[in-house]
């Protein structure tokens, strides 16, 4: 073993670099007296930890994994299909919180059996790459939601220019100065969160021929922070933002009417050629499994296919939770329990 | 007076020459900038025909392991068992902490800690372990300690050998710098997503990750130390006999124990930092925790785990970095201690024992979990102290109107200018200016690399995009140097201040940048200056830091040759200490670049757009060509910066006891 090679020389060593090796000499000393000495010490280990179900412990016999990525919803699901799969089916379940774009890796080899909530539109070359191509990965149908991108304005915005209501609202320079930072000139500024979301805004912008500037806020928390500061200073806003999401109940931002999503639009999105020009497209928020997952566990494969939310049944989860997935376990719980109905025709 | 006058006419020609032609080569520039017309003329831009074509081609790469990631031998033979080693070594010391409970880690921490510092350092990491229990993130703390046990642990198993390597074999070092500066400045944000299609989700790839960020201060230092060792103690080595082994590890390793430990001190430091991103790919733990904060813009809740991140790293820090000071040897319960257990071996097993039964103690008394009466929440009062300055400090603050209005200050008068002015000019201008810089520090050579580098940029296309970085980034340099050699030099010359600044210093370096950065945004508007202002917090630390270790390191016979000269301390610092501590402090303004260098991509996440937006975007579409293209580009900045700077470090004097490089 490598380890007890090296701390055999961190013992001999003075020197500062023997310090750590030292530190561990001491860990693999203490593994080694502590497997015969400290047996009894262990089992109340498990169950202790709080969300971090990625904690390093052994897989115990028909485990699944399901990814829980970083929003309430994603949370909700997969706190309530733990709860499921654990009391109904006897199928012990890790939860692991990780990113959507990583999801997509551990759905291809196996570290994640599945992933209950994905929003498509981000996802056109991974359903490609691990559902058509490789046949990794499978589709367990819709999870119920249907989410929506769209351009926002706010309340200061819309008292600035109420033509701001619509996209022709934006081609009059004088009007769009009025959204314009230090950063941007003499356009205005059109804001968006993270950069790795969905995003036609550019291509929208020039085809449209709006006097804006594309500016990436680069991530939820500062998209939002910079929502609360336009609201704190009264300031015009213009950005890209969704539904369902909790910025909603706290912030009054109003959807801008962009030119209605048409088949050729769809076309051009999906050929890249830079022509996009419309609203975005709904997004049927969908499931996805390792596609291993069959086989290993039958049951619990068919019962993820089948269990089906509607937005107010996962926000009633997520909303008791405050959106935390630490808090999720107690409210997933008291859903499952005060809905039986529901969760019989899923195992059914 | 008169001999001010004598002395100042033969210097004339020297100061002709220093000044004349730089200013002379800044005429011609500027003239050649109005004649070729600047952006938006044919002469200005970069050609088509220069392309690397990196995109395509990395794409190509990327999409072949994606598909073949199951199948082929090198994943199958070479990155699975690596990934599988790695993981089951990280649940083995997790198992352990686990199994020990808080007691047995705490009592484990005193042990370490007293056998390498003494008491102090044994009572400095009992009671940062215990903080992070008192904050409410035992568990958690242990998760995320298991992984950092690991992660420094590799990195100190492959940096100290190759540091040792660099230190006496100047070719080494110079093709290892290279490597070192691209795994320095490259943010694991980068690196990330590759990683996991290589080892997995999870711990292995957090691991991985961690390692390629934190191995560079062990090389960089270790070999830095050994380059310091004085001549003197070397020429006795030898001229006793020492064979260039025992030479190494008898005279040379233990000289260089400073810079040393100065490297362990910063693989935590960098480690422990890389917790956050570890949790975007499951690692779990505290980085999960501030994630959660993040989620829901609660800033008291992402702060209260970002400094139970900042506790565990000062507690691994401080028992394994504690300068033994012999309290073993003097303390009354030390030499009783000594008599008992008189072999070091006794001691240790003496130890462990102890630490065995403090476990099972607290297992018999039930004591498994930390104690819930001892939990204290801050998060609260965090969020009163955000709301109140975001309510006071935006605006409304008499002189200077608030951080709104500085905001749009530095915008608008410093950082635009200046992108403009770098964007306007000619694109082969800027590479031979970048060259005649080159030329100038360091000779030919350097200057050929430095404009290669320049070509280089040119040819992946990332052209007005760097100039937009580099414009970011040498404003966020000159802000930090200006700060961080100050506060350096008052830290080298009292050891009360260095005191109390090691652990901002540390905190500064461990708390994830995002959970500062929210008020930040919040003050000063999305944008470039939020960015500016991330750099100089997060490359504070290490110009501040080695600063200090170089006018330290001033050998003790020099400086008191200055002062019986009769030097005031004014003149022993201007004079003596501060120009033979010259090269230290480069290092130190070499290494404030590399991590200005690396925020590129944090600041691309609060607004400051150009290279690292690019980068970031190209990751996150899997378009990782454009990542890699955005990448290298922020690569090839640092090592023209990290050159230059490097070439004026080794021209500073050296101290005449010293070896050098």
């Amino acid at each position: 073993m490598p380890l007890q090679r090296v701390s055999n020389k961190g013992e001999s060593m003075k020197n500062t670099s023997g310090r750590l090796l030292l530190a561990g000499t001491m860990i693999a000393g203490l593994a080694a007296c502590g497997s015969s000495a400290t047996k009894t010490v262990t089992t109340a280990a498990a169950g202790a930890a709080t969300t971090t179900a990625a904690a390093p412990a052994a897989a115990k016999a028909g485990e699944i994994t399901i990814a829980v990525n970083p929003w309430g919803g994603s949370a909700a699901n997969a706190y309530i299909a733990k709860y499921v799969l654990e009391t109904k089916l006897n199928t012990p379940v890790k939860l692991v919180e990780l990113d959507e774009n990583a999801s997509w890796i551990g759905l291809d080899k196996g570290d994640i059996d599945a992933n209950l909530e994905i929003w498509p539109s981000g996802h056109g070359a991974d359903v490609k790459t691990y559902i058509d191509e490789k046949k990794t990965v499978v589709n367990l149908g819709l999870l119920g939601p249907t989410g929506k991108i769209a351009w926002y304005v706010n309340a200061a915005a819309l008292s600035a220019n109420a033509g701001f209501s619509t996209w022709e609202g934006f081609k009059d320079p004088a009007a769009s100065k009025k959204l314009g930072t230090a950063e941007t000139g003499d356009l205005g500024r059109f804001l968006m969160g993270d950069p790795s979301y969905v995003s036609y805004d550019e291509q929208i912008i020039a085809n449209l021929k709006l006097p804006l500037k594309y500016t990436v806020a680069g991530s939820e928390a500062t998209l939002i922070t910079a929502i609360d500061k336009a609201e704190a200073d009264k300031q015009p806003l213009l950005l890209q933002f969704w539904s369902p999401h909790w910025e909603h109940a706290k912030v009054k931002l109003t959807e801008v009417k962009l030119p209605a999503v048409t088949p050729e639009c769809l076309a051009s999105a999906d050929a890249k050629d830079g022509k996009y020009a419309c609203d975005y497209a709904p997004d049927p928020l969908f499931k996805a499994a390792n596609a291993k997952l069959a086989t290993k566990n039958a049951k619990a494969f068919a019962f993820l296919s089948k269990m089906k939310l509607t937005t107010d049944q996962q926000n009633a989860v997520a909303g008791e939770a405050g959106g935390d997935a630490a808090a999720m376990t107690a409210p997933a719980k008291k859903w499952v329990d005060a809905n039986p109905d529901i969760v019989k025709a899923w195992l059914a | 007076m008169a001999v001010v006058q004598r002395t100042a006419r033969p210097v004339m020609p020297q100061v002709w020459r220093r000044y004349a032609v730089p200013t002379g080569i800044a005429l011609a520039a500027l003239v050649l900038i109005v004649v070729t017309g600047g952006k938006g003329t044919k002469l200005a831009e970069v050609p088509t025909w220069l392309d690397a074509h990196v995109k395509p081609r990395v794409d190509v790469i990327n999409k072949w392991a994606v598909k073949n990631n199951q199948k082929h031998w090198i994943f199958t033979g070479v990155f699975d068992p690596i990934a599988s080693a790695l993981k089951g070594i990280n649940s083995a010391v997790y198992w352990i902490l686990r199994t020990l409970r808080w007691p047995g880690v705490l009592g484990l921490t005193a042990a370490i800690g007293w056998k390498t510092g003494g008491r102090r350092a044994a009572l400095v990491g009992v009671l940062t372990m215990a903080a992070c229990g008192v904050l409410g993130f035992w568990n958690d703390t242990m998760v995320s300690l298991s992984l950092m046990i690991v992660a420094v642990f590799v990195s100190l198993l492959i940096g100290l050998p190759l540091g040792i390597w660099a230190g006496l074999n100047d070719r080494a070092n110079r093709w290892l710098r290279t490597f070192l500066d691209t795994a320095q400045v490259m943010p694991a944000y980068v690196y990330l997503l590759p990683i996991v299609v290589l080892f997995g989700i999870g711990n292995a790839g957090a691991v991985v990750a961690t390692v390629i960020f934190a191995v560079a201060p062990a090389v960089r230092l270790t070999s830095h130390g050994l380059r310091n060792v004085p001549i003197v103690a070397t020429e006795v080595g030898t001229s006793f006999g020492c064979t260039p082994k025992q030479l190494l590890r008898k005279v040379q390793l233990p000289m260089a124990r400073r810079s040393m430990l100065l490297g362990l001190n910063q693989v935590i430091m960098m480690a422990f930092g890389i917790l956050v991103i570890a949790a975007y790919v499951g690692a779990g733990g505290l980085g999960a925790l501030v994630l959660h904060g993040l989620q829901n813009v609660d800033v008291g809740k992402a702060f209260a785990p970002g400094l139970a991140m900042v506790f565990a790293a000062v507690a691994l820090d401080r028992i394994t970095t504690g300068e033994r000071r012999r309290a073993i040897h003097t303390s009354p319960l030390g030499i009783r201690l000594q008599k008992i257990l008189p072999t070091s071996l006794a001691r240790i097993v003496a130890a462990l024992a102890a630490v065995v039964v403090l476990a099972v103690l607290a297992k018999m008394l039930g004591a498994s979990t930390f104690p819930k009466p001892l939990q204290v929440s801050i998060s609260k009062p965090i969020n009163v102290v955000v709301k109140w300055v975001n309510n006071h400090v935006r605006k409304g603050v008499p002189v200077i109107g608030g951080t709104g209005a500085i905001n749009d200050f530095l915008v608008l008068k410093l950082l635009t200018p200046l992108r403009d002015a770098f964007q306007y000019t000619a694109w082969w201008l800027v590479v031979l200016l970048v060259g005649a810089v080159g030329w100038k520090s360091g000779g030919r050579r350097l200057g050929v690399l430095c404009a290669a580098c320049m070509v280089g940029i040119a040819a992946l296309r990332t052209w007005d995009l760097a100039m937009d970085t580099l414009s970011q980034v040498l404003v966020a340099v000159v802000i930090s140097v200006l700060l961080a050699v100050p506060i350096g030099i008052l830290a080298g010359r009292s050891d009360r201040f260095e005191r109390i600044l090691r652990p901002i210093l540390d905190a500064t370096q461990v708390m994830p940048p995002f959970v500062y950065l929210v008020p930040v945004v919040f003050l000063f508007d999305v944008g470039r200056v939020p960015g500016v202002i991330a750099s100089v917090i997060y490359a504070l630390p290490p110009g501040i830091r080695l600063t200090s270790l170089g006018l330290r390191e001033v050998s003790h016979s020099v400086r008191e040759a200055a002062v019986s000269f009769g030097a005031t301390p004014r003149q022993e610092l201007m004079k003596v200490q501060l120009p033979l501590a010259l090269r230290s402090v480069m290092l130190g303004i070499n290494q404030t670049i590399l991590m200005v260098l690396s925020m590129v991509i944090v600041a691309a996440l609060i607004g400051a757009g150009a290279l690292g937006l690019e980068t970031v975007y190209g990751l996150t579409k899997k378009e990782i060509g454009r990542g890699v293209a955005g990448g290298v580009s922020i690569v090839l900045l640092a090592i023209v910066l990290d050159r230059i700077t490097q070439a004026w470090g080794s021209r500073q004097p050296l101290d005449p006891t010293h070896r050098g490089a």
